[in-house]
């Protein structure tokens, strides 16, 4: 009996330089490492059947990546968590699985996410809280992206939901963005800290940029991605 | 010390994962913990390196020694070595981010001339003087092995001793050595006469190189007492009986070769007299299936890799070639593994076979006749005949292949225009040939021509390169010959690249100061045509007051001593001499597995030479 899980796992600053691509091969050599027993797709090239929530760029840290991948066999999600982690690289970790019945995959289903994004700048509290008014205040905010048809403005403002500001001392700030994510309209953090840049002449080094949660929706409002399914859950 | 990458460095490089180590299976021990501290170089970028088998080897030979703790180096792109300089921050290894001055040992592996530059880069980026006089007591010993090592003297400035052959057992020598060397408290010179004395270890220090008026080498000689005249190369009697690496590291980034790979056997039974591989490994020994199948399960598990490939000089000559395949198939099917299968000579029975194992897209085949006429192909002993060729050709095409690359070389001794235009006439043919098969209109040909640089230790050892010019001219006109066959893409080789490497393949001692004083002007990454620049080698050679030509394009006599004379290879000079007196006969030689014509290696007492399997010997 096919069984279709979805897990959350992390990654560390010491996997951060790794591309998305990169990232879908560790689990690839993982699990077949772990000799769990992954369904492949049929025909000529077979592969792992295995969806991935949101791409990852290199330099990002993450708590809440999400996948979906379809079982041969019945596993639990407690023997899938462990097993798998003792494959998995230091630095990418499993931390929970949930069993998924009829559900759309995970790429299908992301609809925002949620950055940490910690900065560096000589701008006061006041200063940075007056900017954030003021580009929840206005209706555009342009950014050149490259996008199929090369590289062309876009309005990002409607991909902001909220974004706010907190102090940690010694000029270092953490802003914490919640955004627009999946497969449509997805503003990735590092474009928006380069539309606010540009826009501002806001002088900032940025430290980290870290991702603390991925949400789908649904008629209620959002939702983390393990809610949508009422199957067994389980954390490592 | 630990070196630190900053993100403002590693955020602003290409593929910053090829900087930072932690793959999985890669070796965590305490450097504290080790007497000895290995640093693994590969004079280039981490994608070409990591696709390497010996690398791979040594490192599980080394680190399974609990006293030792071999880390590995690469060659930093570009982009990254601006960063580094400009930090100052030492070249470092990937397991400890330690700086290479800091190792015991630093070795570097020589698998091709245009690498050499990046050795000096990557000694002075990591701390360390480039010549070998400079260094001091406490430094690293810097040490090289691999297969251009069989001449080391282009590298004898910078190199302190070299391993010549295969390393598995006299890197242990070498480790085992320097341990008591190390407790001993004696002086650095003392090291290396210590280990002078251990097979396959060569000192260049310690011998004295003379020359003749004209330039060529009049001696090279052991300038102290208890050192060899030659070196021999080192050789594993039995394959089965040394350690193959099963926890090979798997990269993060891709690499050229990511994957498991199988080496079958060494050597070769062919002795095509243009290829140094042919003749620098043998002879030919096998690993058996048994093992074979043993080891892909195992590194399997211990990777999760989703692909094999079986590697050596040319898979259809393994004797348990159906046995191996039959049964690895049977288990990557399962697996859900690929299995490659390379160098197949293409017959029925490789075309199933191939079927069989690979899942891959009918795109691409290659073949290497290697010369267009069959006058030519026996000058070079290529046993293959344009019959053989056509049939391969058919089988594939009505299997389904529809595009077929020919490799060949250009310049071979006593190559004439009309050989050239074989090598496009050839291609022509084969599209006649195929035009009535199943599928065979569709076929497209590739022909793709190298510059042939002559190797030491080959028959063609004392043969002049063609002049880059007449290599133009030739290209040329092979271009012509096929202009109006649209079916049919040539490409070739840089000439200019060619000519150096042919340089620094046969060079001698002085070819060093024409490495250093061209790594000086900024050479590097030579093998890169995006850095290669000819212009700065040719001022080299200039400034230097050698010239290419010497060495490069100069007819040797068979009585002049070479240099690399007092390397021993197991094939003796003798053999060669009559293998090129052979080849202007257009006689060909039959291979080891038909007939032993007593080369030299039967003195390594093993492989081929005395296996049961080889006609003349059951025939009696
Ligand atoms: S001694 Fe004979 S069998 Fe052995 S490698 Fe030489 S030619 Fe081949």
């Amino acid at each position: 009996m096919a069984k279709v899980l979805r897990f959350r796992f992390t990654r560390g600053p010491q996997l951060k330089y790794l591309s998305h691509l990169d990232v879908l091969r560790v689990f690839e050599r993982a699990l077949r490492r772990s000799q769990l027993p992954v369904e492949y797709t049929q025909g000529f090239n077979p592969r792992m059947r295995i969806v991935f929530g949101l791409p990852m760029s290199t330099g990002l840290t993450s708590e809440a990546e999400y996948a979906d991948i379809v079982l041969q066999k019945d596993v639990t999600c407690d023997d899938f968590v462990s097993i798998l982690n003792e494959n998995m690289p230091a630095g990418m970790e499993i931390l929970e699985a949930v069993e998924l019945t009829g559900q759309d995959n995970i790429m299908k289903q992301i609809e925002a996410a949620l950055y940490s994004i910690i900065i560096e700048t000589d701008k006061s509290e006041d200063e940075i809280n007056s900017m954030i008014s003021e580009i929840f205040s206005q209706d555009e905010l342009k950014v050149m992206k490259r996008t199929k048809r090369g590289v062309r403005p876009v309005n990002i403002r409607p991909l902001i939901y909220k974004l706010e500001a907190v102090e940690k001392g010694n000029n270092v700030f953490e802003l914490i963005a919640f955004v627009s994510a999946g497969l449509d309209n997805n503003l990735r953090a590092d474009l928006l800290m380069e539309a606010i840049i540009e826009k501002y002449d806001f002088n900032v080094k940025i430290l980290s940029i870290h991702r603390k949660a991925l949400y789908t929706k649904d008629s209620n409002g959002w939702k983390d991605p393990f809610e949508v399914s009422d199957g067994e859950r389980c954390n490592n | 010390m630990r070196i630190n990458l900053s993100d403002d460095i590693l955020l602003n490089v290409k593929k910053p994962a090829k900087y930072t180590g932690n793959e999985w299976n890669m070796v965590r021990k305490n450097p504290e913990d080790v007497d000895v501290r290995f640093a693994f170089c590969f004079p280039d970028d981490y994608e070409i390196g990591m696709s390497h088998l010996g690398m791979k080897i040594l490192y599980h030979i080394l680190n399974k020694r609990e006293d030792t703790y071999c880390e590995r180096v690469f060659a930093p792109w570009t982009d990254m070595e601006e960063k580094l300089r400009k930090n100052n921050i030492p070249l470092f290894s990937l397991e400890t981010y330690t700086p290479l001055s800091e190792f015991d040992m630093v070795g570097f592996t020589l698998q091709y001339e245009m690498s050499y530059t990046n050795i000096l880069n990557m000694l002075d980026l990591g701390g360390i003087p480039v010549l070998a006089k400079d260094r001091k007591d406490k430094m690293p010993f810097v040490l090289a092995g691999g297969p251009c090592a069989v001449n080391p003297e282009p590298l004898a400035d910078f190199i302190d001793f070299f391993v010549i052959g295969e390393g598995e057992e006299v890197t242990n020598e070498i480790i085992d050595e320097y341990k008591v060397w190390k407790s001993s408290g004696e002086s650095r010179e003392e090291f290396l006469i210590r280990i002078a004395k251990i097979e396959g270890i060569y000192v260049p220090g310690f011998y004295d190189v003379d020359y003749n008026e004209d330039g060529t080498v009049k001696s090279i000689t052991p300038n102290r007492e208890g050192v060899p005249s030659r070196v021999k190369r080192r050789i594993i009697e039995d394959l089965d009986k040394v350690d193959f690496p099963e926890d090979i590291i798997v990269p993060y980034v891709g690499t050229v070769h990511d994957r498991i790979m199988l080496e079958i056997f060494r050597g070769c039974i062919r002795g095509c007299r243009f290829c140094q591989a042919g003749f620098i490994y043998r002879p030919l020994r096998e690993r058996s299936y048994e093992k074979l199948l043993d080891i892909a399960k195992k590194s399997v598990e211990k990777t999760g890799y989703e692909e094999i490939s079986l590697v050596s000089l040319s898979t259809s000559d393994y004797s348990k070639l159906p046995e191996l395949c039959n049964n690895l198939i049977e288990y990557t099917e399962e697996e859900k593994v690929n299995l490659s299968l390379p160098s197949l000579r293409l017959d029925n029975f490789s075309l199933q076979l191939m079927e069989k194992a690979s899942k891959v897209r009918k795109s691409g085949l290659t073949f290497a006749p290697e010369a267009g006429s069959q006058r030519l192909r026996d000058v070079i002993n290529k046993g293959i005949t344009e019959e053989d060729l056509f049939n391969s050709v058919k089988i594939a095409v009505a299997g389904g292949w529809n595009s077929v690359k020919l490799y060949f070389m250009m310049g071979l001794p006593t190559e004439t225009m009309e050989d050239v235009e074989a090598i496009g006439e050839l291609g022509i043919k084969l599209l006649d040939q195929c035009r009535d098969i199943p599928n065979g209109k569709s076929l497209k040909i590739t022909l793709s021509t190298s510059c042939f640089v002559p190797k030491p230790f080959t028959p063609f050892q004392w043969e002049p390169m063609d002049e880059m010019e007449k290599l133009m001219e030739k290209q040329l006109h092979l271009k012509n010959t096929i202009r109006k066959h649209r079916k049919i893409t040539y490409n070739y080789h840089d000439a200019k690249l060619s000519m150096l490497e042919a340089v620094l393949a046969r060079g001698d001692r002085r070819t060093g100061q024409v490495l250093y004083t061209a790594w000086k002007k900024g050479c590097k990454f030579d093998g890169w045509a995006e850095f290669f620049d000819f212009n700065k080698w040719m001022e080299a050679f200039e400034e230097c007051g050698l010239d290419p030509e010497f060495y490069a394009n100069r007819r040797r006599s068979f009585s002049e001593v070479l240099p690399w004379d007092h390397i021993n290879i197991g094939v003796t000079k003798r053999f060669l001499q009559k293998e090129c007196e052979k080849a202007y006969k257009g006689e060909v030689t039959r291979n080891c597995s038909e007939n032993c014509s007593f080369c030299g290696a039967q003195g390594y007492k093993t492989g081929i030479c005395f296996s049961e399997q080889r006609s003349d010997q059951k025939n009696g």
